[in-house]
């Protein structure tokens, strides 16, 4: 594991990375209506390849519908959404599970089976595509020694921590060495120590070169991630800062 | 192939977690099951009584006894065997007619008048048709080719009306029992249907997760299919262990014993006689309901 940060101490300079010019997600005016309700409205932003992006805002600001998009769990009512040049309206069913595996993703409930070990678990993520059992143990002993969770992968989820938890779903959503983690409250259901635990390791990932989306509504981490924060507010994009801060 | 027996595993694991469900799912499947095979049984015993009974049916043609000579009846006989619709024929002479009084269950008051010098039976003959429906036809037929008038009048019987009536019955009988089982039937594919949805529902997180990580629709639904998939073997093994030993506990009894030897069925060995049929008709209508319904019910969580 790398140095343990000091809860409220910002990120080490080595963790900002230079970024790369090529657009890896563009929402071209995108939204999603509900009946009458508007999610979303116009959600117009690009996103670089590389980048470290927090999107702020309170319940019902239109986090999670973007973050909907971005997995295909939802289809936009109007306006696109690229992901590497690729517009998701045209991905056919069939061609979702393949979109899927080049996306990691990681909930605030963290999403592990509990019938399955730590390594089972993230395992599973490559058996479902499946790799060969050689390759899943090569590719889970390297994300698992990532998230540091060696000792823990033969408990269950109800035997680790929160945070460990988290820890063993973003090893999952890593094992497909994505180009894109979209990170949607993962620090929801986390003590403060656990949180930036997780912070650090998403800014570790973002280091490695992988676009780290993290929508949250802590105004302590987006603070101290001092990275690009876009602002959301009643399914609007409000502002959008390339260095900045949680201002409401 | 790997892929293929991680669904298997997956299917089978998921099958031997849920005890609850599973032991639900199963034993409504072996509802479904048994309704099909009390259906089927009832129509194979049915058909097999009737032809029993349709083998039967014959017509009775009794010869005048004054100065018909044998070899005028033998030339009938003869000219009867040409008849292509004519199964078997059976020539009772006078000694053998007496033989058959004489084993019937009747007074000795009858019996004892007739004897071999003073034999008042008549010379007959028994013929059975392949088509017994064509029976009063051949009878007929029979009559006007009787140019030589040696049959007596009225001679001509013809046993069908208790075979007809009885076979009007029991193709009844066999209806109501294959429109009972349909309902029956379509009833118990509801209530499979609905424990494998609630089966479904309880994993959908299991399913969202698999989706997430970029499981295809197939993979999804693979592990479902092979659980469904055994259901129907595990039903179809438990309708025939029911099938099996049951009839042995109703015939048991001797009344019962009486009913089913009266229609020459023996009810007992039937089953085991028709068990490869049987297991066959369940595992394949357990299978492909248990499959068809996982497919079913989980393809609304297959959609975007």
């Amino acid at each position: 594991m790398n140095e343990v940060l000091q809860i409220g101490s910002p990120l080490p300079k080595s963790a900002e990375k230079p970024k790369k010019t090529e657009a890896i997600i563009e929402f071209k005016e995108a939204g999603k209506s509900y009946g009458h309700t508007w999610a979303l409205k116009d959600a117009t932003l690009v996103i670089n390849d590389g980048e470290f992006v927090s999107v702020v805002g309170q319940s019902g600001a239109g986090k999670t519908t973007l973050v909907k998009l971005l997995v295909c769990q939802e289809r936009p009512s109007h306006g696109s959404v690229f992901v590497a040049g690729r517009n998701l309206a045209d991905l056919k069913d069939k061609e979702l599970p393949y979109y899927r595996r080049k996306i990691g993703v990681v909930f605030q409930d963290f999403k592990l089976l509990p019938q399955k070990t730590v390594y089972e678990n993230i395992a599973f993520a490559l058996e479902v595509c499946g790799v060969t059992n050689v390759e899943i143990k090569r590719r889970a002993d390297k994300v698992i020694d990532l998230v540091n969770l060696g000792r823990r992968i033969k408990n269950y989820p109800d035997e680790l921590s929160g945070g460990e938890r988290q820890r063993a779903a973003i090893a999952r959503a890593l094992i497909h060495s994505p180009r894109i983690l979209i990170a949607d409250e993962p620090t929801g259901n986390l003590d403060p120590v656990n949180t930036f635990e997780i912070i650090e390791l998403l800014n570790r990932i973002n280091q490695r070169g992988t676009t780290i989306l993290l929508s949250t509504h802590n105004r302590q981490i987006v603070d101290r991630i001092n990275r690009r924060v876009i602002l959301m507010k009643g399914g609007k994009v409000v502002s959008d800062q390339q260095t900045g801060k949680y201002v409401i | 192939m790997e892929n293929f027996l991680r669904i298997i595993k997956l299917g089978y694991k998921n099958f031997v977690r849920n005890r609850g469900l599973t032991l639900g799912a199963t034993l409504l499947m072996t509802q479904t099951l048994m309704m099909v095979s009390v259906a089927l049984i009832v129509t194979l015993l049915i058909r097999d009584t009737v032809e029993t009974f349709r083998s039967k049916i014959d017509v009775a043609v009794f010869f005048r006894d004054d100065a018909v000579t044998d070899a005028k009846i033998q030339d009938l006989i003869s000219r009867i065997k040409t008849d292509s619709n004519v199964k078997s024929i059976e020539f009772y002479d006078k000694n053998k007619a007496l033989a058959i009084f004489g084993g019937l269950a009747l007074d000795e008051s009858i019996k004892k008048p007739i004897s071999q010098d003073n034999n008042p039976l008549p010379r007959s003959v028994q013929i059975k048709t392949s088509n017994p429906e064509q029976l009063q036809a051949f009878a007929d037929n029979l009559k006007t080719s009787d140019t030589d008038n040696i049959i007596c009048d009225s001679c001509i019987h013809l046993n069908k009306d208790f075979v007809s009536s009885f076979t009007q019955v029991t193709k009844s009988i066999q209806q109501a029992a294959i429109a009972l089982s349909i309902f029956f039937g379509i009833i118990a594919i509801f209530n499979v249907l609905n424990i494998i949805q609630i089966t479904i529902n309880a994993r959908r997180d299991e399913i969202e997760i698999m989706r997430y990580v970029g499981a295809s629709n197939a993979f999804v639904r693979g592990p479902f299919i092979v659980e469904g998939i055994l259901y129907g073997i595990f039903s179809a093994i438990l309708t025939t262990i029911f099938l099996y030993f049951a009839p042995m506990l109703v015939t048991n009894r001797p009344d019962m014993q009486d009913i089913f030897g009266k229609f020459g069925v023996n009810i007992v060995s039937y089953i085991p006689e028709h068990l490869v049929l049987l297991i066959c008709v369940q595992l394949i209508i357990g299978i492909v309901i248990g499959a068809s319904v996982s497919i079913f019910s989980v393809r609304k969580f297959l959609k975007a």
